[in-house]
């Protein structure tokens, strides 16, 4: 809990990450408050990526903490399924399930991971796909279906397991543009609602729009936080101004 | 007499007088391959699937992560020993070694069954290692992300994968299996070569003998990949999917705008 009353989901704490002898994370700080969109830009490979990663535990942190409300989730000890289980990911390249449908994909993780039965797990996936206007095509498998619908049903996929906090690492880059819209449209729902979201994107106009902060990731450390209007209007560091002039008139 | 007969005429004789010892011998031949292949598949699965557990040198204790490679290096060691050397020497091996050094006498079955399906199962641990590492790691990460243990993420979502990778190779060891019994009527087990052998050197027909056997064979294989092929049509299914409410698709496409821009 913090002084606005607000409870704190997540806090990293001087996270470093290197891959042998590459140091990709320096010493990352900031948290996480339920009902936050966060969003993340910042230049290919100044470690987004490796930062949701770690967050998930996707990517083991070497060095610093992580806190998943008073829970340090960099203990050895931790039972790791248990913690990804309430914080979800959602993927550039969608990762769903190749050897199940639509509606299977939402439902195997309520009924594997939190032992819902058959019956609940369906009725809250189909709740959720209906959320991300893929209901018509619960029988559908994965391959069939274009990258804007892969991905609506990955996002529905992520509710399906009611997390706590949901992750995108650039959830539109692999989508023809056509298909990005349709993408956004569903993430700017879901952060009316108030789920709590870090956002790791490429668009900009997105990410003023829905974002209550933004995160500007160089080289391996936060470079500038604040709120959209902060960061998109009135950058103070300069690095934040380059990065940010090649995307004017987006 | 038999030495006066032609080509056809010798055929037919062989069948009146074998016909029922060549179709036992095949019989025995399709029992040992269609039996040892599946036992070998699950040898090959177990080894796969344990030579694929990862390890996490933060979260698992050194016992586990010693055990664990030491039961690698045995599968490790089985797979290239029983790839490494001809079946037929396996055969033997394994046959009069247990009789002298253990003095254990397999009977033709046992004997049949052990070694093909332990020669199977080293190949097959290759392949389903190779069914599970070229499924994509994403597949892997999605599951992770949403809770499942290792071992979820490889009943649900990996094996299956890999099982439909590896199909067709499942089916080739069939093949491979059918044929290479042959190789077991060195230590006297009766199949369809072992029947060939006696027929053909008791009436000095060889050709005639070689000729009928050659077509049993060849029935056998053909059928047997006929077999897995359906297998696989049946489990890629249909190219198409149904909507699940036809009539409601307009209205869902227009709530969600398929092309509603930002
Ligand atoms: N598994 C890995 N092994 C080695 N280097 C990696 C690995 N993953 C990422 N990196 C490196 O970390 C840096 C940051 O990558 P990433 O987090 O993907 O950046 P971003 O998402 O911001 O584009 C890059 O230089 C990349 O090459
Ligand atoms: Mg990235």
């Amino acid at each position: 809990m913090n002084t606005e009353g607000k409870t704190e989901i997540l806090r990293v704490s001087h996270l470093e990450k290197s891959f042998g002898s590459h140091v990709v994370l320096k010493d990352i700080n900031f948290a996480v408050e339920a009902g936050d969109v966060i969003s993340v830009i910042g230049a290919s490979g100044s470690g987004k990526s490796t930062m949701l990663r770690c967050i998930n535990l996707l990517e083991t942190p070497t060095g610093g903490q992580i806190f998943y409300h008073d829970e340090d989730i960099t203990d050895p000890k931790l039972n790791v399924p248990a913690y990804r289980s309430r914080v979800g990911m959602v993927f550039q390249n969608f990762n769903l399930f190749y050897n199940m449908d639509v509606l299977e994909n939402c439902m195997t993780g309520q009924v594997k991971v939190l032992r819902k039965d058959k019956k609940s797990a369906q009725e809250k996936a189909m709740h959720f796909l209906k959320k991300v206007g893929m209901e018509p095509y619960i029988h559908a498998r994965p391959r069939q279906l274009s990258g804007g619908q892969k991905q609506r049903v990955a996002i529905a996929r992520a509710l399906a397991m009611e997390p706590e906090l949901l992750l995108f690492d650039e959830p539109t880059s692999a989508l023809d543009p056509q298909m990005v819209g349709e993408v956004l449209d569903v993430m700017t729902d879901l952060a009316r609602e108030g789920l709590t979201m870090v956002i790791v994107t490429h668009e900009m106009a997105f990410a003023k729009d829905i974002s209550k902060r933004v995160i500007f990731m160089a080289d391996g450390l936060i470079e500038e936080e604040g709120t959209p209007k902060q960061i998109f209007e009135a950058p103070q560091s300069a690095v934040t101004k380059e990065f940010l002039s090649r995307f004017r008139g987006v | 007499m038999i030495s006066e007969m032609n080509f056809w005429e010798r055929i037919v004789y062989l069948l009146q007088q074998y016909g029922v010892s060549y179709l036992k011998g095949a019989g025995t031949t399709l029992v040992i391959a269609v039996v040892s292949t599946f036992i070998g598949c699950i040898i090959g699965f177990v080894a796969g699937i344990i030579q694929t557990i990862p390890v996490d040198k933060r979260r698992d204790s050194l016992a586990k992560r010693g055990l664990l490679k030491a039961v690698q290096t045995v599968f490790s060691i089985y797979v290239e020993v029983f790839r490494g050397t001809p079946m037929i020497v396996q055969a033997v091996f394994i046959y009069y070694g247990l009789s002298q050094m253990c003095h254990i006498q397999l009977g033709m079955w046992q004997a049949a069954f052990l070694v093909v399906s332990i020669n199977t199962g080293a190949y097959m641990a290759e392949s389903v290692r190779g069914g599970i590492i070229s499924v994509d790691p994403g597949q892997m990460e999605g599951a992770k992300a949403i809770g499942m243990t290792h071992v979820q993420a490889m009943m649900t979502v990996i094996l299956p994968q890999a099982f439909r990778n590896i199909l067709p190779q499942i089916g080739n060891n069939l093949i491979i299996n059918i044929k290479d019994t042959s190789v077991l009527s060195i230590i006297s087990i009766v199949d369809l070569f072992f029947v060939h052998k006696s027929v053909a050197g008791a009436m000095y027909t060889y050709f005639e003998s070689a000729t009928i056997v050659m077509i049993m064979y060849l029935i056998m294989t053909v059928c047997a990949s006929g077999l897995l092929r359906l297998w696989e049509k049946r489990m890629d299914g249909d190219a198409a999917y149904e909507l699940a409410d036809p009539m409601d698709i307009g209205n869902q496409m227009n709530k969600k705008g398929g092309e509603k821009l930002r």
